[in-house]
């Protein structure tokens, strides 16, 4: 339950990332991320059935009309992973070239389809000059996967683009890319306010002890985006002892702000999570109620 | 009580002789002489020297009621007031003259100590001089039309008051003679002790100042004019005369500002775009000290040669330079943050520096004696020094830096070249200066290694290189240089989606020239991800087809099956289709002609 739930924190992260490039800032899109976490959408959570991609789907990709291509483009996006045998199809049309919007649609394909052999062709386009086309190949890539996609989405951290750098950011996370921890901290340090997400999935009792540490010297919002996921992981990989004591500095704040990702935190708190760990979470909102009522922060 | 005391005083200063207006005083109805009056006085002063004045810096602190006084030449700092202050006070030979509070006062330039006041009502003071016994100034009326002059002795006593409606410049006193220029080509010879005007100089450019320095008498504003026995010809415009050579500076900055102008407390920005030289010698030839002149331009102190303009050496300043004067050997700054430096006059290098101790709002420096001692700092190469000035990130710097952007693009060595590149490179360089470095570096020839160090960079946000080399003007350079190692950094560049449109073209442009096989398959990537680019920006497919054609140049039949793909594919770029025709068509007739002979 707890993996499962670290994952749609994950997913609904993506998410975010595209209403802070539709205008609503960082805090539309933590509040974006903290109601999905709590109220998971089902679709995120069941196997959705495929669609078959049909052969007549396949000749249009090979059609010399924009129209026609960008309807099998269509097409295999609804079928996503029924379309793998799109694959070879669209990465030719990539690699011999296409017209900058059909170049999206067919990126956009590709990640839907979520097959790795995708990986190389879209990591050229992690560097297309079309800010637009480059958000939706590293998008592309997180869903595609692979060691490529991994080595990618670190150099496009530094992008010039934020959107990009958060995108990357949050997929480095998503892909588990736990050697990327150091360019997580390095982007976090430079305000890429969505490593914390991925930081908090991945960090090792060292990593975990440094995003701590950022309490204070980092927004709360953006370093609690990170310690809500890391909350949340299992035992074996963060210490219920950890996570107290976490709990504890959290409580040291005394600030509305933390009372309220206290509560937050409790009210999410698994049935079957650590009983010692939600005490702590009960005792943290019982010393933090002072703040929340005076409105500190 | 006092205020009626002093009216009294005045009235009675004016009825018994102090105040006399002669009615042919400053009259246009005047004949040209010929010299001949003004000849006389000359001969007449004969051997009467000149004092040498007070080498001072002055400050106005506080609430703009305090004068501060540092000598330059020993002695200690001493302050005067509170006293209030409706001009910049003035320093003539060794006296510093203010004007405030319905009075005109005199202090001691070595000692601050007050020697003399004067009521003057509301009369603003804009001009003095003096010549060791006896203080002429020259004031406006509050009408703003007319002026008034005073003589004053050191005893407070006032020798001579005059009213005129004509507008007087800064005079000068020497030997009891008052030499007063006005009307901007007059300077009258007054006698102080009659109140006659026993000579007159006409001069034919703009004159408003009169002054004394190194044992000389000038006059001028826009030039100088000296008096000696060619004083007498200046009617027919053969006085000896100086001017600065013309040369363009930024902000126009003016050598004196006119002598009947009121100079407000608060330092403005003409006291930080200023002019300064200095004259030789009284007698010889008349030129400029140490060949130099120096100019200001807010933090930017630069020298120049005074043969031909040449920038000479450039210092940039911790804080504004709101004041200044040269020196025999240096010039001699002060600054908003009250301190006073003394820069050589060769080098630039800072010889000396004096502190206020507080900063000011305005300083006036005079210096007739000093000749700074002491060894020079060494100020570095002349690029090192222009590079300083260029990275300086001030604002308002931007015009200058311009002007020693161009001075620097004159040097032929490679350091002026890295200097080009870190300009281009700087994220804080303005756009007007960066347009300008780009433009420079496209045309240099030499700093080949700056060159691929630079292009070696690309914009890494993590790593803050939050601007890229200036990828374009460097292919440009490059390309020229036929350096062939930049191949494999430029196909690098294409690939650079934080690089400009225009960077690319440029680099796709030099491959042309440099590519080699080794360079084919990035060049085949970009071909393939941007031969359907659309036609805005229009740098894109001019660097597609750039590219194609060095395919077409180095692939072979696989260059050429990419290109004509291209040509055969209906989403490629119109434009881009069309020159790579042209240029398949172009080679496909010149390999006809070089294999045609073959055939035969």
């Amino acid at each position: 339950m707890q993996r499962s739930t670290g994952r749609c924190v994950r997913l609904v992260a993506l998410v975010a990332i595209g209403l802070l490039a539709i205008g609503r800032g960082w805090a539309g899109a933590r509040g974006f991320l903290r109601e999905a976490a709590a109220n998971p959408p089902p679709s995120l959570t069941a196997t959705p059935g495929l669609i078959p991609f049909a052969k007549g789907s396949l000749a249009k990709l090979k059609s010399s009309d924009a129209a026609e291509i960008k309807v099998g483009l269509d097409d295999a996006r609804l079928s996503a992973k029924a379309a793998l045998p799109a694959v070879p199809v669209i990465i030719d049309l990539l690699q011999n070239g296409l017209p900058f919007s059909l170049v999206e649609s067919a990126i956009d394909a590709l990640g839907d389809i979520e097959s790795e052999q995708a990986s190389a062709t879209l990591s050229f386009y992690a560097r297309h000059r079309s800010v637009v086309i480059r958000r939706s190949a590293v998008k592309a890539l997180v869903r595609t996967k692979g060691t490529l996609a991994v080595k990618v989405l670190r150099t496009a951290l530094s992008d010039e683009d934020g959107m990009v750098r958060g995108v990357a950011a949050i997929g480095l996370g998503t892909l588990h890319a736990k050697d990327a921890l150091g360019d997580l901290f390095l982007a976090l340090d430079h305000r890429v306010n969505e490593a914390a997400v991925s930081i908090g999935e991945l960090c090792g009792s060292n990593e975990c002890d440094s995003l701590e540490g950022r309490l204070g010297r980092v927004p709360f919002d953006v370093i609690t985006s990170g310690l809500d996921p890391l909350l949340f992981r299992p035992p074996v990989e963060v210490s219920d002892d950890a996570k107290v004591k976490l709990i504890g500095r959290l409580r040291e704040l005394g600030t509305a702000e933390a009372n309220k990702f206290l509560r937050d935190t409790e009210a999410r708190w698994p049935k079957s999570g650590s009983e010692r760990v939600k005490r702590a979470l009960q005792q943290g909102i019982q010393a933090t109620a002072g703040g929340a009522r005076s409105g500190g922060s | 009580m006092r205020a009626r005391l002093a009216f009294a005083w005045m009235l009675a200063v004016v009825a018994c002789g102090g105040g006399q207006t002669r009615p042919n005083l400053f009259s246009t109805d005047w004949s040209d002489d010929g010299g001949q009056s003004i000849e006389a006085v000359r001969v007449q002063m004969g051997g009467a020297r000149v004092p040498i004045g007070a080498d001072v810096a002055i400050g106005v602190t506080g609430n703009l009621d305090t004068i501060v006084g540092l000598p330059l030449g020993g002695g200690a700092r001493w302050k005067f007031g509170p006293h209030r202050l409706e001009a910049r006070p003035l320093v003539a030979s060794d006296v510093v003259i203010g004007c405030g509070g319905g009075e005109l006062f005199a202090l001691d330039a070595a000692t601050g100590k007050r020697l003399w006041a004067t009521p003057t009502g509301t009369l603003a003071l804009h001009g003095a001089g003096d010549d060791g016994s006896v203080t002429v100034v020259t004031m406006s009326s509050v009408t703003g039309t007319g002026a008034t002059l005073l003589a004053v002795a050191r005893d407070g006593s006032v020798l001579r008051r005059i009213e005129t409606d004509k507008d007087l410049g800064t005079p000068a006193v020497l030997a009891r003679t008052a030499f007063v220029p006005w009307g901007n080509q007059y300077v009258t010879a007054l006698d102080l002790a009659s109140g006659a005007e026993v000579g007159r100089i006409l001069l034919r450019e703009r004159t408003s100042r009169a002054w004394t320095t190194g044992g000389g008498l000038y006059f001028g504003e826009v030039g100088l004019f000296r008096l000696d026995e060619h004083i007498k010809d200046s009617a027919k415009n053969q006085a000896s005369h100086l001017a600065l050579p013309t040369r363009e500076l930024p902000g126009s900055p003016r050598l004196m500002a006119p002598g009947d102008e009121r100079l407000a407390p608060t330092s403005s920005a003409p006291d930080k775009i200023r002019l300064y030289a200095r004259p030789s010698r009284p007698n010889g030839p008349f030129t400029f000290d140490d060949d130099r002149f120096y100019a200001t331009y807010f933090k930017l102190v630069m020298g120049f040669t005074t043969d031909k303009g040449s920038l000479a050496w450039v210092h940039t300043h911790s804080s504004d330079v709101i004041a200044g004067a040269a020196a025999n050997g240096g010039v001699v700054i002060c600054d908003a943050e009250g301190k006073v430096s003394v820069l050589a006059a060769k080098t630039g290098g800072l010889v000396a520096e004096f502190d206020f101790g507080e900063p000011l709002k305005s300083c006036v420096v005079q210096v007739d004696g000093f000749t700074p001692t002491g060894v020079a700092q060494d100020s570095g190469p002349f690029a090192k020094q222009l590079e300083r000035a260029l990275e300086n990130g001030d604002l308002e710097l931007a015009t200058a830096q311009r002007l020693l952007l161009r001075e620097l693009a004159t040097l032929a060595d490679e350091e002026a070249t890295k200097t080009l590149i870190d300009i281009a490179s700087d994220p804080r360089t303005s756009p007007a200066l960066l347009g300008d470095a780009r433009a420079e570096l496209a045309g240099r020839r030499n700093g080949a290694r700056f060159m691929l160090e630079a292009l070696g960079r690309h914009y890494d946000f993590l790593k803050d290189v939050l601007r890229g080399p200036p990828v374009g003007p460097l292919a440009q350079a490059l390309g020229a240089m036929n350096e062939k190692g930049a191949a494999p950094l430029l196909a690098s560049h294409l690939l650079d989606p934080a690089d400009t449109d225009d960077d690319v073209m440029r680099a796709a442009a030099a491959l042309v020239l440099l590519g080699s096989s080794a360079e084919v398959p990035a060049m085949r990537q970009f071909f393939a991800m941007y031969r359907d680019a659309p036609d805005d920006p229009a740098e894109i497919p001019e660097a597609v087809v750039s590219v194609g054609q060095t395919l077409l140049r180095l692939d072979g039949s696989a260059g050429r099956a990419t290109v004509e793909s291209a040509l055969a594919h209906p989403f490629a770029n119109s434009m881009a289709k069309a020159k790579l025709r042209a240029i398949v068509a172009a080679a496909d007739a010149e390999k006809t002609v070089q294999t045609g002979p073959a055939k035969r």
